[in-house]
């Protein structure tokens, strides 16, 4: 291409393309966008966990002035007849029907011009419902009577949910078992065994842009713009719907303020294309702080995980129950329930393992997708579990890891050898950045100090495919094509060094452009740490795709191959004037092999693997119980850092979203009613919450199945977080802590029982 | 949210005039970072606000009288008051407190006026000016009236401040020979509204004389701790003298559990604040 154009676009901190503009306020967000004759949605949650819905009077509501309209479930059936959809279940009604399942669910929707006149209008609706006992624990929902939804409606889109077609009588959505060895006859023979229990809390995922969408209705057509993380799904999902062909729906993105997850797969989008199909107007509904709480959050979970060691320190089996609390409507939690069963059993060579995984209906707001995809509360039970049983066997917890870690060749509970995962690197460069064999500080009088560290790691999400088209315009200029969505993790930037290593072009002059279904090819979504792999790919091939095209312009025209004659000028040749296009596509699937059903074994269980450790040196105020992180380490394996900068903004991004899992945030429930559904209740970590030093490190390391090297990071440093901190609790003052989050007055009573 | 009038007046008595006692959705408006809240919320749908904003210099000023009384305008802006040097110089604890009060978004917009008649009981500043022994200046439609700090609030977001009076303005002595601290706990963020607040004040004559311990925050309302005070005065600081001290105030502390705390764990947190703020006070120089 260009003569003055540079290669070495992987490797390079380049700013964000997007920068200027965000902190300009010019960045284009779905919140901002107002649609001529556009009317809000103000919506009408249900304030009991689980009840059959006597009444809904809408008529108080329906009589204030400015209301446009008041819809109930028996409007959105007259648009569509079955109004049930999700990821992995066709199970969440669009608006309540007959039942409520959770509190917070939506039953009423208010439209008017003025949105505070819908949300005045909203509190004149009144609902009577009869109350049902509710489940709300994931561990007696497996037993429970209390049934949360009468029959199962499995998706089809996971083959391995289609045996749960209509199975009645339970909660559980999914199980998934892996069997490894002879784990009976491992116990039997153990020297040691291990058993606890650790459990985390219901937490949400906070992005300050709280979600929004909006529907455009047009002749025959419909435009939604939304703030998602997965417009392909969207546009596919909504079209079942409605029973149209997906190209009568277009779905539009912009930049997201923040989604970790939370904004997958469809939010608001199906009640939104109800609405303005009922309304035959632009809707646009904006939720509040509050109703995020409502829509979906992170599972809780508990994990019972048993271990048997051998007179070496070796672990020779071990045994995982996990009990994920799913809410009333499965969304994506089955996937997070397989996809993590397939790690529960942690890092190390272990040759006999027994994994069972059980997603639950509870009557609690939805679960999902929220970085880590489960993983970080996999990590909390089997690193804390992997330092108790060092600190019981007095081994060193680092010498004890070394013992049993897993390393590239050799088999991981599912069978699959390991490769380009760097899991003994993460721990030697955690090791050597706390100074692991120099004596340490363990603080005086009433504060005492410890470290600790933990390391984890995830299967990504597989098979998934991503298309990109890269297109050439007739000035030579470059514009990419692709459906991932930049949520803040800076997909753009990377997606453009990506295109421009290829072309060999400075990468700032890659015009990215954002998804819209009618324009940018499919993507399943962005999710999972998924995006520089799949699309990564993509759009690499995109790019190859087009140079071989320019290659064969240049024949065409007689142009030697090596010769710098600007691309613009062979247009110029090939057209006579300023005109025509070269358009690279590319397609990215990776090869997948299904777990076997019953054993959950599987020779190729991902397509790589994502490694993060945490080091931690805590001080405990043992007067009080007050934890202060003093120093937080995040080191990771994600091949070849496509742009260090970023990179290490992700990890010490995801750490502190870890951080605040573990030491603050919790949804507090009682007697059914969430209690602190906003901010100035529910404590995400603020400046002064941060631990005086944060260091990320990105080890040395090579995904070779990856574009440039390079693989996923959103997730990685979210993994070793909790447990690396409750182990520098343990180290400091002598007390385990085995549920989350570890709050001052969590750590004060296990210091008083301990009698310390 | 529905329409409502936003009125400023400019002067105090445009303003009381303004009020409607009998209406409890005609209220003063001062930062509205308490109000906004209520409103967003839907607790409070406002017929009128009285914005206090041009209601006249003597709410919004800083001074220090010449017998070194400090006199705080009520729409004074928390972030000034943080920040004035006479502030800093004479009565360095209420700079110290403030930093913690909030976060810095918060005290730019809320006035002392504001955080002193909104009354929640998680409030940061009444516990100190009660120690310091400050006074309100209250004007209503038959003239003005002082109030002590101490008194003015009489339970959750409940004040003798009645529907047609205004704070004017607070008053505090000179510190004198005075020492001060103020102690905060936090338990779920570093920002968060306190679990408790300890205040302590006394003056330093080598021993320890009048001296006040306040704790906010953990109880209904701001709480001086009479028999830890009683403990304490005539005494000199030492360690067996400040568990005593943090012991007896546990005693006698009647907290309130919340999502902040149990009973029991703010039982144990006053024990340790009240020697922290003591410790801190007796630490810290004595005023000149
Ligand atoms: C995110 C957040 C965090 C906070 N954290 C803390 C904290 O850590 N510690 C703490 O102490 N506080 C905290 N606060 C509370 C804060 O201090 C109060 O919101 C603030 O002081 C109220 O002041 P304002 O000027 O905004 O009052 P406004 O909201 O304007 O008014 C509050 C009340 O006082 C009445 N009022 C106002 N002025 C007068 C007057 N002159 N005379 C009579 N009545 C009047 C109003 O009618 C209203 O009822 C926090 C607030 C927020 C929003």
């Amino acid at each position: 291409m260009s003569a003055t154009a540079k290669a070495g676009q992987i490797g390079r901190s380049l700013p964000r393309l997007e920068g200027r503009a965000k902190v300009t306020g010019r960045a284009e967000y779905i919140h901002n966008l107002r649609l001529p004759g556009m009317v809000h949605g103000k919506i009408f949650r249900s304030a009991v966990a689980h009840g059959r819905i006597r009444r809904v009077d809408t008529a108080a509501a329906k009589a204030l002035s400015g209301v446009f309209a008041v819809v109930t479930s028996d409007d959105i059936r007259k648009v569509i007849s079955n109004p049930y959809y999700g990821p992995a279940f066709h199970d969440q009604p669009i608006l309540a029907i007959d039942k409520v399942r959770h509190v917070g669910e939506p039953v009423a929707v208010v439209l008017a011009e003025d949105p505070h006149v819908a949300e005045e209008a909203m509190r004149l609706i009144i609902a009577e419902y009869d109350e049902l006992p509710a489940v709300t624990d994931e561990v007696e929902a497996m037993t429970s009577t209390v049934i949360v939804h009468d029959a199962l409606k499995p998706a089809g889109i996971f083959p391995d949910l289609k045996h749960l077609e209509g199975r009645k009588g339970t909660n559980v959505a999914l199980d998934f078992h892996l069997r490894r060895g002879d784990v009976k006859q491992a116990f039997a023979e153990a020297t040691h065994v291990f058993e606890h229990t650790f459990r985390t809390q219901p937490v949400m995922h906070t992005p300050l842009e709280p979600m929004v969408s909006a529907a455009e209705p047009g002749d025959g057509t419909l435009t939604i713009h939304t703030a998602s993380q997965s417009p392909s799904f969207v546009r596919m999902e909504v079209a079942r719907l409605l029973g149209w062909p997906e190209n009568r729906v277009r779905v539009k993105t912009a930049f997201l303020g923040g989604g970790f997850g939370a904004k997958l797969y469809i939010k608001l989008e199906a009640l939104v294309a109800a609405l303005a199909l009922l309304a035959r107007r632009p809707v646009k509904i904006s939720l509040a702080m509050d109703e995020q709480f409502f829509t979906i959050t992170k599972h809780p979970s508990t994990f019972r995980i048993k271990s048997a060691v051998d007179k070496d320190g070796r672990v020779t089996a071990r045994e995982c129950e996990v009990w994920w609390n799913g809410g009333a409507y499965a969304d994506v939690g089955p996937r997070v329930t397989q996809k993590s069963g397939f790690t529960a059993a942690g890092p190390y060579d272990i040759d006999n393992v027994a994994i069972d995984s059980y997603a639950l209906y509870t009557n609690r707001p939805p679960a999902g997708a929220l970085r880590g995809f489960g993983i970080p509360q996999l990590v909390w039970a089997y690193e804390s579990h992997t330092d108790m049983i060092a600190r019981a066997l007095g081994i060193d917890p680092v010498e004890f890891r070394r013992r049993n870690i897993l390393r590239d060749g050799r088999p991981q509970a599912t069978g699959t050898v390991m490769k380009d995962a760097a899991i003994d690197k993460v721990l030697d460069r955690l090791v050597q950045r706390l100074g692991w064999s120099r004596p340490f500080d363990r603080g005086q009088g009433s504060v005492k100090r410890g470290r600790g560290l933990a390391v984890g790691f995830k299967a990504s999400i597989a098979p998934t495919t991503s298309v990109a088209i890269l297109n050439l315009y007739a000035d030579g200029s470059c514009g990419l094509y692709c459906s991932t969505v930049d949520m803040g993790q800076g997909s753009d930037t990377a997606m453009a060094q990506i295109a421009a290593e290829v072309l060999d072009i400075p990468a700032e002059t890659v015009r990215v452009v954002h998804p819209d279904t009618d324009v940018t090819p499919y993507d399943m979504a962005t999710l999972g740490s998924r995006s520089t792999y799949h699309m990564g790919h993509a759009v690499k091939r995109a790019a190859e795709d087009a140079r071989v095209k320019i290659d064969a312009l240049k024949a065409d025209l007689g142009v030697p191959p090596g010769s710098n004659v600007p691309l613009a000028e062979l247009f110029r040749r090939k057209y006579g004037m300023q005109a025509g296009n070269i358009v690279g596509v590319g397609s990215f699937v990776p090869s997948y092999a299904s777990p076997d059903h019953d054993t959950g074994l599987t020779p190729n269980a991902t397509p790589f693997w994502m490694v993060g450790g945490t080091g931690a040196e805590v001080e405990v105020d043992t007067e009080t119980g007050h934890v202060r992180v003093a120093r937080l380490i995040n080191v990771a394996d994600l091949g070849t850092p496509i742009n260090p900068r970023i990179v290490e903004t992700q990890l010490s991004g995801g750490a502190i979203m870890q951080l605040g899992f573990t030491m603050q945030e919790r949804m507090e429930f009682a007697d059914g009613q969430l209690l602190n559904p906003n901010l100035a209740d529910y404590k995400i970590p603020g400046m002064r919450d941060l631990p005086a030093r944060i260091e990320s490190e990105a080890v040395d390391a090579v995904e070779r199945g990856g574009p440039f090297g390079a693989k996923g990071v959103g997730e990685t440093a979210t993994f070793g977080v909790s447990p690396a901190i409750a182990n520098a609790i343990d180290a400091a003052v002598g007390v385990r802590l085995t549920e989350l989050p570890l709050t001052p007055e969590a750590v004060y009573r296990a210091l008083r029982k301990a009698g310390r | 949210m529905t329409p409502f009038d936003l009125v400023e007046p400019p002067s105090l008595g445009e303003a009381l005039k303004l009020l409607e006692p009998d209406d409890s959705a005609v209220r003063p408006l001062a930062g509205g970072t308490a109000l906004m809240l209520l409103m967003k919320s839907g607790f409070f749908r406002p017929k009128r606000l009285v914005s206090l904003r041009a209601a006249g210099e003597r709410l919004a000023r800083i001074r220090i009288e010449p017998n070194g009384e400090l006199r705080i305008g009520a729409m004074v802006r928390l972030a000034a008051l943080e920040w004035a040097p006479e502030v800093r110089r004479d009565f360095p604890v209420i700079g110290h407190t403030l930093r913690t009060l909030a976060n810095v978004r918060v005290r730019n917009v809320a006035t002392l006026g504001g955080h002193l008649a909104h009354a929640d009981p998680h409030s940061d500043l009444p516990p100190v000016l009660i120690a310091l022994g400050a006074c309100l200046v209250l004007a209503g439609p038959r003239g003005e009236r002082a109030v002590p700090v101490e008194g003015f609030a009489t339970g959750h977001y409940e004040t003798v401040c009645k529907g047609d009076e205004l704070i004017v303005e607070a008053t505090i002595p000179p510190l004198g020979r005075r020492r001060a601290a103020y102690a905060k706990c936090t338990t779920r963020s570093a920002d968060d509204w306190p679990a408790l607040g300890i205040a302590v004040a006394w003056d330093d004559d080598g021993a320890i004389r009048s001296p006040r311990i306040v704790l906010g925050a953990a109880t209904e309302r701001p709480t001086r701790l009479k028999a830890a005070e009683a403990l304490i005065a005539g005494r000199t600081l030492d360690g067996a003298l400040l568990t005593r001290a943090g012991e007896a105030a546990a005693e006698e502390a009647d907290v309130v559990a919340d999502a902040r705390g149990s009973v029991s764990y703010k039982k144990q947190l006053v024990k340790v604040y009240v020697a922290r703020a003591l410790r801190a006070a007796g630490a810290g120089p004595a005023a000149p």
